[in-house]
């Protein structure tokens, strides 16, 4: 056996690689690796413990109910509040853990920042501007500017269209500040 | 063995024999397995998928579906703006977006997605080419809204190297932002575009269904923002469902169904043009 040495060498070289290379996986890969596929499970459970940032307009409604009331009951029921509103998620966590409708002036203050408050012209230029591509049951308007010269002396370039338009009834009452 | 081989025990006429022994059997073994797989017929693959088509998925517990409805799109880009509220999607990224596709008199066919039609839509770009009538008012339009898709065979979790890509029960497709490595294959896989690089995160990043949202009984934030009812979403593997009647009672149809991705979105009114 004159080669005997050779041959420990070499076991010894293999065998270190082999035990290290399962020791260095077993502390790599996540325990829950490959239990239902080549994944990791608790991937699941962490994509589904985000919080929604969308809360519906039903949540609006527990305390803002004298506007949802006229939004349901209009014609302008399909739009949700958050789609001009903005997501409500952190309106809510301002106002606190037991929202009443009897805020302290400095909580409504911080919660009014938290919501978006539309503009009221850019808002309903993303339905309401006529393309071709617009069914044309959809009541829609060819360009702001046409508009306004059909109501000519009556606008100004600050009008928006919520100053006629009511957006939740959408019912037109021509607004006082821009007939003056 | 008595001791290690010296050249004089192997005759060359011995060495050559064997190798062309080993050599010959394992070439014949393995061009047989080569030839199985490689020798599918395209009738047999046909039927295959035929078969998976047919396949119900009624009472195999929660399967999520998405259908959406192109002939009711307006084109408000509600959805690309509720997503990226909902998931925090970063500028010049979309996990949706709404196509705008306007034909022309003269055969051009113009898609345009300005910001993935986040700030809505104006009139459509006037064709590329010179207009050679007088009169070059489109002919006829529509908007279609993109999402990933949620492949049954999905091309994107083949490809990623470390496990990050994956499909849950309910036929969603994720992403794992611990085990990603961000090398952004999957993006490159998609066929749909449905993937990109978070360039916050540095993870490949798409649309979840709003898993965080549905597994809680909610809609996902593009469907529940829809003011057309264009999107619908639902458990397609129980019958009562709204998805399930939708689904039963209409033509629908897939995008780049020759890929073989089987995708879980499905379309209604898709038109020839759409890609």
């Amino acid at each position: 056996m004159r080669h005997a040495g050779h041959f420990a060498r070499l076991f010894a070289l293999v065998a270190i690689t082999v035990v290290g290379f399962f020791f260095v996986r077993s502390k790599v890969v996540p325990k829950d690796f490959g239990v239902k596929g080549h994944f990791r499970l608790s991937a699941i459970a962490d994509e589904a413990a985000r919080e929604p940032r969308h809360i519906g307009s039903s949540t609006c409604a527990d305390c803002h109910d004298e506007i949802a009331t006229a939004w349901r009951t209009g014609k302008h029921h399909t739009p949700q509040c958050e789609n001009c509103h903005g997501p409500g998620l952190m309106h809510t966590k301002v106002i606190g853990e037991e929202p009443t409708k009897a805020y302290p002036d400095k909580m409504l203050a911080v919660s009014a920042l938290a919501i978006k408050r539309p503009t009221g012209l850019t808002e309903c230029k993303w339905c309401h501007l006529k393309t071709f591509e617009r069914p044309s049951t959809l009541k829609s308007i060819t360009n702001v500017e046409a508009h306004v010269v059909q109501h000519q002396g009556t606008f100004t370039a600050a009008t928006k269209c919520i100053d006629c338009h009511n957006p939740h009834t959408t019912v037109v009452t021509p607004a006082k500040k821009v007939i003056q | 063995m008595t001791g290690p081989l010296t050249p004089d025990d192997v005759s060359r006429r011995a060495f050559l024999e064997t190798v062309a022994k080993t050599g010959g059997t394992s070439f014949l073994f393995g061009s047989l397995f080569v030839n199985t797989a490689l020798l599918r017929l395209p009738q047999d693959e046909a039927k295959a998928s035929a078969k998976a088509r047919r396949e119900t998925e009624i009472g195999k517990g929660v399967i999520y579906g998405f259908v959406v409805d192109t002939t009711k799109c307006i084109g408000c880009g509600s959805c690309v703006r509720a997503c990226r509220a909902e998931n925090g999607v970063p500028d010049g990224y979309n996990r949706t977006w709404v196509e705008q596709y306007t034909f022309y008199p003269d055969g051009e066919v113009v898609v345009n997605s300005p910001n993935g039609g986040e700030n809505g839509f104006a009139e459509p770009p006037a064709p590329r080419n010179e207009p050679t009538v007088v009169d070059q008012a489109p002919v006829r339009g529509f908007f279609v809204p993109k999402l990933c898709n949620h492949c049954i065979d999905t091309p994107c979790i083949q490809v990623c190297p470390v496990g990050a890509s994956y499909k849950t029960d309910e036929g969603v497709v994720l992403v794992d932002h611990e085990r990603c490595v961000g090398c952004a294959y999957c993006v490159q896989a998609c066929p749909f575009g449905s993937r990109y690089l978070d360039p916050v995160k540095l993870t490949a990043d798409k649309c979840t269904w709003c898993y965080h949202r549905v597994t809680k009984g909610l809609l996902p934030a593009c469907v529940a923002s829809c003011p057309a009812e264009a999107r619908i979403f639902g458990n397609v593997s129980d019958p009562s469902s709204t998805i399930s009647h939708i689904l039963a009672t209409n033509r629908v149809q897939v995008l780049k169904s020759y890929l073989g991705t089987r995708p879980r979105t499905r379309y209604i009114g898709l038109d020839s043009e759409v890609i």
